[in-house]
């Protein structure tokens, strides 16, 4: 799924997988501040959103 | 051998399939009513039979009626198939779609298959072309007032350009003499045509490609994968994809098609000759075909047992992309 | 797009219940401090994740997913 969004052109950092047990809290609180940095640092989403406004 | 060879000999196995009682029916081809546009065609009696046909413009995927239910009660049918058609065929038996008992296979191997807009815009646009008949390796193209030869390798579709099998993986019964099993196009080097521009890029390239769609889903109804009773697009709890002809509708339903066929797809190209807008639909499947080439070294349909990588796991399965 | 530094992204995570939902109860009760920005779906299991869901979020406008098993 990665490698088809990227390949139409999504940034790859915004697609995020991971393996965080039940017992892994501080991996968690690491992972979701990474994930939030990586976005974050791409900027707003600008493709595939479904645009109300411009539909109507 | 020549094709008009092929389709006498298809008729003969067919006539005799169908008077011995051997099948209830043979899935083939017959002369469309405008050239270059052979449909399918099934053929119930010995006398129908003779309406078989074989060109190279014989571009549908005749695997994809076999998992109709009305044929699933008929008992055995017999299939004209090529190579890919073949492996869709191993396909369907592998998903458990239809049982190998089922099919009697009449294997012709491929003489690649030809794109009838690339023959119109070899002619001129504005041509009519009236009459297409077959030479070797050349084509006779007729028409009001001119009569052109065009070369084959020119007019080739871009999948069989690119085919790695053209010889029935399964056979009951071979026509002619398996071929070379390519037509020399290396398909590592066109699957994935934006793999080389960067992220913006390939999106104004992927939405340009797909902006002429008009939903009539042909692309999906060609394919023989895709046999579900109710499609994701049709669902309306939850509606994963409008039905509008809006930019992110379109995207998303051609993106979630093509992810669909991973490792499934056997690059027949019938979405490509089905799609009435010539949208190039192969773009997104192709790169997914060569993906699971790459991560999984498998080919969809090759042979009855090796597993789809997409049904089971394995421990080596790529995992680079988990953190 | 002009100040990153403010944007705050909005991120759908969908959290396997038995795996990172599990995670997140214990970073929550461990007082451990993470963005408030992940919007928590949870999944039964991450078997029951679908390449739709991914799609779906993305159209609803979200800016960027979060799988996590």
């Amino acid at each position: 799924m990665k490698n088809i969004l990227e390949y139409v052109g999504i940034e790859p950092d915004r697609l995020h997988f991971s393996w965080i047990s039940s017992a892994e809290a501080e991996k968690f609180q690491k992972t979701a501040t990474q994930v939030c940095e990586a976005v974050r640092a791409l900027g707003p989403a600008q493709h595939m959103i479904k645009d109300i406004r411009k539909v109507a | 051998m020549e094709n008009q060879e092929v389709a006498q000999k298809i008729q003969e196995v067919a006539k005799k399939l169908l008077s011995e009682g051997k099948v209830s029916c043979v899935i083939g081809f017959e002369k469309g009513t405008v050239p270059m546009r052979e449909r399918p065609f099934f053929a119930y009696t010995p006398e129908e039979a003779e309406r078989l046909t074989w060109t190279s413009f014989c571009c549908n995927n005749l695997a994809n009626f076999l998992v109709r239910r009305d044929l699933g009660e008929a008992g055995k049918v017999a299939v004209v198939a090529q190579g890919c058609v073949s492996r869709n065929i191993v396909g369907l038996i592998k998903e458990n779609q239809i049982s190998r008992e089922q099919v009697f296979v009449i294997g012709v191997p491929s003489p690649g298959m030809l794109d009838r807009r690339k023959v119109q815009a070899e002619v001129g646009a504005e041509k009519v072309i009236t009459e297409v008949s077959e030479d070797g390796e050349d084509l006779i193209v007729k028409g009001k007032g001119f009569e052109e030869r065009v070369p084959r390798k020119k007019v080739m579709r871009d999948n069989c350009y690119t085919c790695v099998q053209r010889n029935p993986v399964i056979v009951d019964e071979l026509i002619g003499a398996e071929t070379e099993p390519t037509h020399g196009g290396n398909i590592d080097k066109v699957s994935a045509p934006w793999e080389k521009l960067q992220a913006d890029d390939r999106w104004a390239e992927f939405a340009e490609n797909y902006q002429t769609c008009i939903r009539c889903y042909a692309c999906r109804d060609a394919c023989p994968l895709c046999y579900c009773h109710v499609c994701f697009v049709d669902e309306a709890q939850p509606q994963w994809c409008g039905k509008t002809q809006d930019e992110s509708d379109v995207l998303t339903y051609h993106v979630l098609r093509a992810f669909h066929c991973a490792g499934r797809c056997t690059d027949c190209g019938a979405c490509e000759s089905a799609c009435p807008m010539g949208i190039k639909v192969r773009r997104l499947t192709s790169k997914i075909e060569k993906d699971i080439r790459e991560m999984y070294g498998y080919q969809a349909g090759m042979d009855l047992e090796s597993k789809p990588p997409m049904s089971v796991y394995r421990p080596d399965d790529p995992q680079e992309f988990i953190k | 797009m002009s100040d990153t530094s403010n944007f705050q992204p909005r991120i759908a995570a969908f959290l396997c219940n038995w795996c990172s939902y599990g995670a997140a109860d214990l970073a929550g009760v461990s007082r451990l401090q993470y963005p408030p920005l992940v919007q928590t779906i949870r999944i039964p299991c991450t078997g029951r994740m679908s390449p739709k869901f991914i799609l779906q979020a993305f159209r609803k406008g979200v800016d960027g997913v979060w799988v996590s098993g």
